[in-house]
C-alpha cells in the first residue's frame, strides 16, 4: 500500500469515529431535548467561527500541545507518566519565582529564563519518579499519582504562606510585572500592523509548536532518540544492544517533566499572569488522550490538541446560549469522544477498508507492473 | 409536543438574544469551580437567582465555570450579550472581574467575596468570622466534653476565617474549650469527598469532640452522617443544613448570599445599584445562625440568650471579631 | 490504656478508609491479571456508588441496591471489554474515555431523576450497610477492646472485601480458571494455541471486575455515607491502581498496600488536630510516606507480561 493510501485510510478511520462520536453525542442531547443540529452548530461556531473563539481554541491547545508531547515521550520509551498536572503545577512555581523576583531583567533575557525554570521544576518534579523506576523499580504510575497529590500540598502550602500577594485574601502570588509575561498574540501581530480579536492566545503557541518539531526530531532523528525507542519496545534487547534502560528512562522523564512543565509558560505567564490555585485544571490528563490519540504522527499530535481544545472552548457558547446543556453534558460528550476516537478507531477500519478494497485490488497488480 | 414548544421557544430567545437592548432585562451569574450544586457558597446563589426567578418571572443567565481562563470568557461573553447585571460569585474571580468591567464600562458587575475598585463594579464581602463566632460559642455551650471540632475543606485563607471565627466564639464561651481543626485536602476533590469527611469526624470524636462545624462543601455531608451515626453534634454552613439531620445538627451558621445574588439584580432593575465595597456582616443580617422547628429541642433559652448578647456586643462593637487567629486574638 | 484505644481507634479507622481501595484493587487484579490495564475504576466505582444509593433509595432495601451497583458496575465493564478486547482499543483510553463520560452522566441522571442537585435521597437504616456489632463485644481490657474495636462494628461488606482477599487468591492460584486467566494476561498466544478462548476469559474477567468495583462504589454511598452526592469519589479509583501495583497484582500485598494507604491516611487526620505542621504537609503525608516504602522495598515486578496489548490473533500465524 501506498504511503498516501495508507494515510487516507487513517483519516477515513478517524472521521468516521468523529461522525460516530458526534452522533452518539446527538442522541443523548436529543434525550434532554437539545437539538442536536443546532448544538453541533453552536459548538463549532463557538470554538472557530469568529477571531476571539480562534485565538481561545489555540490557548487551549497549547497547554494540550505540551502536555501531549509530554505524555507521548514518555510512552515511546515504555512508561507511562500520569504525573503531568504536578509536573506542570510545579513548572508554574519555576516560572513565577523568575517572573516575580527577577522581573528588573530586560524581557529578551527574563523570558528564556523564565521558561527555562518552567521546564527545570517540570523536570525536577518528574525526574524522582523516573530515577525510583530506573534504579529501584518502583512503578512510575504509582509514584507520579503520589506526586500529583504532594504537588498539590506543597503548592498550596507555598501559595497560602509565602507566594500570598500582600495583603490579598486569596491564595494567589501579586500579578507579574507587564514585562515578565509572554506577549499575547494580538499585541505582537499589531506591531506589524495586523488587527487581530484579543485572547489568551500567546507567544507559547509558538514555542509548543517548535516543541513538537524538535520532540520528533528528537525521537526519530536523533541517537538518543533511537535509544528511547528502543527501551520503549524491548528493554532486554537494548540492553543487549549496550543501551543502558535507566538512564534513557531517567532521560525521558526529564524531557517529559521539562514538556509539561511549559504549560506553565502558557498558562501562568501567558494568561493568568500571576501563580493561581489549580491553574493545570486538568490538562496534564488532557494530555494522556492527546498523546495516545496522536500515535505516530506529529500532526495527528497537534490535530488532537485541537479537537480538545475546540470542545473545550466551544462549549462555553454552548453552555451559554443552550440553557439544558450543562458543564456535565459537556464533560459526557468529552467522554464519548475520547472512546470512539481514542479506543474504538477499529470498529471502522474494517468497514473503511472493504469500502476501499475493490480500488485496491485494481491498483495492487497496476503498482506491481 | 412540550419538548417542541419549548424548543421553538428556545429559538425565539435565542433569535432575541443579540439584539438584547435595554428594555429587556437580562442578569446573569457566573459560577465559580465547584458549580451550583457545590452544597456551598455557588449553591446559596443559585437559589438566590431560582428564588428571584419565580418571584419576578425573569430568567437569567448562568454559567458554571470549568477551568479559571473561564473565568473571564464567562463574564465577556455574558456582558457582550448585553446582561443588565453580572454577578460573580467567589474570590478567584476577583481578577477577571477587575479586566472584564474595565472594558464594558456600562456593564454593571457585582463580586461576592472579592474587592474589586472600579466603577461599575460592586464588591460583596461577607464576615463569614462574625457569624462562625456566634455558632462557635453554641458549639461550646453544647459541648458536654469540653472539646468542640472543625472541618475545613482547604487550608485556604476563606476557610481560615470561619475557623478563626469558630475558635474565637468557642473560647468567648467557655475559655477553657479545647478546639481540634482538621483540613480535608489540598486539590479540588477536598470539596466533595464526604467519606473523607466522616472519617475526620470519627478521628475527632475519638478524641472526644463532641460537637463539630464543617466548612467543606460536600465533604461536610459526611461529617453530618457520621455526627448522625454516632450520636454527636454537628454544625452546617452557608446555607441552612439544620434539616439534612433534624436531631443531630446543633444549628447552621448562614451565609446569606443567595439575598445579596437577588438584592443585586432587583437593585439593578430598579436603578438603585450602586458600585462600591458593602462589607456585610451581623448587622446587615447577612451572616448568622439557623434556629427552626429541626433544631430548637438543642438550643436552650440560655445559649439562645447568651447568642443574642453577642450578636448585639458585635453589631455594637464591644466585642471585635478577627478574621485570623495572628496575633493571639484566639486565645482568651 | 488511652494510648492503646487511640491506637486501636487508628486501625478501625485504617479498616474503614481501606474497605473501597480494597474492593477497587481486587476489581483491578481480576482485569489485569487478564491483560486488561483498568483505569476506569473511578468511573465503575462513580457508577456504581450512583446506582446503589439510588435503587436502595426506591426499592427500600439495601441487597437491591448492592445488586444495581454490580450490575452497573458489570455493564461498564462490558463497555471497556467491547472497546478493548473485542476491538481491540487502546485500553488505557477506554478506561479514561469512561471515568469522563462518567463523570458528567452520572449527575445528570441523578439531577433527572430526583431534582436534588445530583444527590440521591438520604438513606434510611433498612437502606444502608450497618456496622454489625458481633456478640460478647462490650467487655473492659485490652483484649476484650480489641475484638471489640477490631473486629466488631463493621459492615457486611468491609467483611465482604477483606475474605474477598484469601477468595481470589484460591480463584487465581488453585483454579483451573485462575490458571487460564494468569495465562491468558501473561502469553495469550500459548493460551490461544491450546484452545483456549483468550476473548472470553478476558470478558469473564471483566465481569468480576465491575460487579467489584460496582461493590467499591456502594460501600461509599451505602455503607460510609448515607445517599450518593457528586463526585463522591474524589479519586479513589487512581488510589485503587496505585495500590494494586504496590501490590504486584497479588491479592494479598494489594490488601497491605490499601491498609498502607488508609493507616497513613488515619494518622494523618490525627496528626493534623495536634498543629504542630502545617496541614498539607501532614495531609501529603501519606503519599510521601508511599513513595519512600516503594523506594526502600524496591523491585517492582509481577506485572502480567500482555498487560496493555490487545490480542491480535493474525499476529501469532
Amino acid at each position: 500500500m501506498t504511503p498516501i493510501r495508507s494515510a487516507s485510510i487513517e483519516v477515513a478511520v478517524v472521521a468516521s469515529a468523529l461522525v460516530a462520536s458526534f452522533a452518539v453525542a446527538g442522541l443523548v442531547l436529543a434525550v434532554i431535548g437539545a437539538d442536536p443540529i443546532e448544538a453541533f452548530r453552536i459548538l463549532v461556531y463557538g470554538a472557530f467561527g469568529y477571531p476571539e473563539a480562534i485565538g481561545y481554541t489555540l490557548y487551549y491547545a497549547t497547554s494540550y500541545m505540551f502536555a501531549g508531547l509530554a505524555v507521548w515521550v514518555a510512552l515511546k520509551a515504555g512508561i507511562f507518566n500520569i504525573g503531568g498536572e504536578g509536573q506542570a503545577y510545579l513548572g508554574g512555581l519555576g516560572a513565577a519565582l523568575v517572573c516575580l523576583f527577577f522581573d528588573g531583567l530586560p524581557p529578551i533575557l527574563l523570558l528564556p529564563l523564565a521558561m527555562m525554570s518552567a521546564a527545570l521544576f517540570g523536570a525536577g518534579w518528574a525526574a524522582i519518579p523516573g530515577w525510583l523506576q530506573a534504579r529501584r523499580q518502583t512503578h512510575v504510575v504509582v509514584t507520579t499519582i503520589m506526586f500529583n497529590f504532594i504537588a498539590g500540598a506543597l503548592m498550596t502550602y507555598l501559595l497560602n504562606n509565602w507566594l500570598l500577594a500582600p495583603g490579598g485574601g486569596s491564595p494567589e502570588t501579586r500579578p507579574f510585572a507587564p514585562q515578565a509575561t509572554m506577549p499575547a498574540l494580538h499585541d505582537i501581530l499589531a506591531l506589524v500592523g495586523i488587527n487581530i480579536a484579543h485572547s489568551p492566545a500567546n507567544l507559547s503557541l509558538l514555542v509548543a509548536l517548535i516543541a513538537v518539531a524538535c520532540t520528533w526530531t528528537f525521537m526519530f532523528r536523533t541517537v538518543w532518540g533511537y535509544e528511547t525507542r528502543v527501551v520503549g519496545a524491548n528493554p532486554h534487547a537494548a540492553r543487549y544492544a549496550g543501551i543502558d534502560p535507566g538512564a534513557v528512562i531517567v532521560r525521558t522523564m526529564l524531557i517529559s517533566g521539562a514538556l509539561v512543565g511549559l504549560v506553565a509558560v502558557n498558562e501562568v505567564m501567558g494568561v493568568h499572569k500571576r501563580l493561581i490555585l489549580d491553574f493545570p485544571a486538568g490538562a496534564g490528563f488532557v494530555g494522556i488522550a492527546v498523546a495516545l490519540m496522536a500515535g505516530e504522527s506529529a500532526i495527528g499530535l497537534v490535530l488532537a490538541s485541537l479537537l480538545f481544545a475546540a470542545l473545550a472552548q466551544g462549549s462555553l457558547d454552548l453552555v451559554i446560549d443552550m440553557p439544558m446543556i450543562n458543564r456535565e453534558i459537556v464533560r459526557l460528550i468529552q467522554g464519548v469522544l475520547i472512546l470512539f476516537c481514542g479506543a474504538l478507531p477499529s470498529l471502522f477500519r474494517k468497514p473503511v477498508l472493504r469500502l476501499l478494497a475493490p480500488r485496491r485490488e485494481i491498483a495492487a497488480p497496476a503498482g506491481a507492473s | 409536543m412540550r419538548r417542541l414548544l419549548s424548543s421553538v421557544l428556545m429559538l425565539v430567545v435565542l433569535a432575541l438574544a443579540p439584539a438584547a437592548t435595554a428594555a429587556d432585562f437580562i442578569p446573569a451569574i457566573v459560577f465559580d469551580m465547584g458549580g451550583k450544586f457545590d452544597k456551598s457558597f455557588n449553591q446559596m446563589a443559585y437559589e438566590g437567582a431560582e428564588a428571584w426567578r419565580k418571584e419576578n418571572g425573569i430568567t437569567y443567565r448562568e454559567f458554571e465555570v470549568t477551568s479559571p481562563v473561564q473565568r473571564e470568557q464567562a463574564l465577556r461573553q455574558l456582558a457582550r450579550r448585553g446582561a443588565a447585571v453580572v454577578v460573580a460569585i467567589g474570590f478567584s474571580q476577583g481578577p477577571a472581574v477587575a479586566t472584564v468591567a474595565k472594558e464594558f464600562p456600562a456593564i454593571k458587575f457585582t463580586v461576592i467575596d472579592a474587592i474589586v475598585d472600579a466603577p461599575n463594579v460592586q464588591s460583596v464581602v461577607m464576615r463569614e468570622h462574625e457569624g462562625s463566632f456566634l455558632v462557635g460559642m453554641l458549639a461550646a455551650m453544647a459541648s458536654k466534653t469540653g472539646r468542640v471540632g472543625f472541618v475545613g475543606g482547604m487550608d485556604i485563607p476563606l476557610i481560615r476565617k470561619f475557623a478563626a471565627g469558630y475558635r474565637q466564639g468557642a473560647l468567648y464561651a467557655n475559655p477553657k474549650i479545647e478546639v481540634l481543626e482538621n483540613m480535608t485536602g489540598t486539590t479540588p476533590e477536598a470539596w466533595n469527598d464526604p467519606t473523607r469527611g466522616a472519617e475526620l469526624a470519627k478521628a475527632q470524636f475519638g478524641r472526644g469532640v463532641d460537637v463539630i462545624y464543617a466548612a467543606a462543601g460536600g465533604t461536610g455531608l459526611g461529617v453530618y452522617q457520621a455526627a448522625k451515626d454516632a450520636g454527636k453534634l454537628a454544625i452546617g454552613v452557608d446555607s441552612n443544613q439544620n434539616y439534612v439531620q433534624p436531631g443531630t445538627m446543633l444549628t447552621s451558621m448562614v451565609k446569606r448570599i443567595d439575598k445579596v445574588v437577588a438584592e443585586a439584580f432587583s437593585s439593578a432593575r430598579n436603578g438603585t445599584w450602586q458600585p462600591g465595597t458593602r462589607d456585610l456582616g451581623l448587622a446587615a443580617d447577612a451572616v448568622g445562625w439557623a434556629l427552626d422547628e429541626y433544631n430548637r429541642p438543642l438550643i436552650t433559652p440560655a445559649m439562645e440568650a447568651a447568642v443574642q448578647q453577642a450578636t448585639g456586643d458585635i453589631v455594637s462593637g464591644r466585642i471585635t471579631v478577627s478574621e485570623t487567629c495572628g496575633n493571639s486574638a484566639c486565645t482568651h | 490504656m488511652e494510648t492503646a484505644t487511640q491506637i486501636l481507634l487508628l486501625i478501625a479507622a485504617a479498616i474503614r478508609l481501606a474497605t473501597p481501595l480494597l474492593l477497587a484493587a481486587l476489581a483491578g487484579i481480576y482485569a489485569e491479571r487478564s491483560g486488561v490495564i483498568d483505569l476506569s475504576l473511578e468511573g465503575k466505582m462513580l457508577a456504581g456508588a450512583f446506582a446503589g444509593a439510588a435503587l436502595a433509595s426506591v426499592s427500600g432495601n439495601v441487597w437491591v441496591g448492592a445488586l444495581a451497583a454490580m450490575a452497573t458496575g458489570i455493564l461498564l465493564s462490558l463497555l471497556h471489554g467491547f472497546a478493548t478486547v473485542t476491538h481491540r482499543g487502546n485500553q488505557v483510553v477506554a478506561g479514561m474515555a469512561i471515568n469522563i463520560a462518567m463523570a458528567g452522566l452520572i449527575p445528570t441522571v441523578a439531577q433527572a431523576i430526583f431534582a436534588l442537585g445530583g444527590q440521591t435521597p438520604q438513606l434510611g437504616p433498612a437502606q444502608r450497610f450497618l456496622g454489625l456489632v458481633l456478640p460478647f463485644a462490650d467487655g473492659d481490657g485490652l483484649v476484650a477492646q480489641t475484638y471489640a474495636r477490631l473486629l466488631s462494628g463493621h459492615n457486611a461488606l468491609t467483611w465482604l472485601a477483606f475474605l474477598a482477599v484469601p477468595a481470589t487468591g484460591w480463584l487465581l492460584y488453585r483454579t483451573g480458571w485462575g490458571l487460564r486467566l494468569r495465562a491468558v494476561g501473561e502469553n495469550p498466544y500459548a493460551v490461544d494455541t491450546a484452545g483456549l478462548p483468550v476473548a472470553r476469559l478476558r470478558y469473564q474477567a471483566l465481569v468480576v471486575n465491575g460487579a467489584l468495583a460496582g461493590l467499591a462504589g456502594a460501600y461509599l454511598s451505602m455503607a460510609a455515607n448515607a445517599g450518593f452526592s457528586r463526585d463522591m469519589t474524589a479519586g479513589k479509583g487512581y488510589l485503587a491502581i496505585a495500590a494494586l501495583i504496590f501490590g504486584r497484582w497479588a491479592p494479598v500485598p494489594t490488601m497491605l498496600a490499601c491498609l498502607l494507604f488508609a493507616f497513613a491516611d488515619a494518622v494523618q487526620a490525627q496528626l493534623q488536630t495536634v498543629r504542630i505542621l502545617p496541614s498539607q504537609f501532614v495531609g501529603a503525608l501519606p503519599y510521601i510516606l508511599t513513595v519512600l516504602v516503594l523506594a526502600l522495598v524496591g523491585k517492582g515486578g509481577g506485572m502480567p507480561k500482555a498487560l496493555g496489548i490487545p490480542y491480535i490473533k493474525e499476529r501469532g500465524v
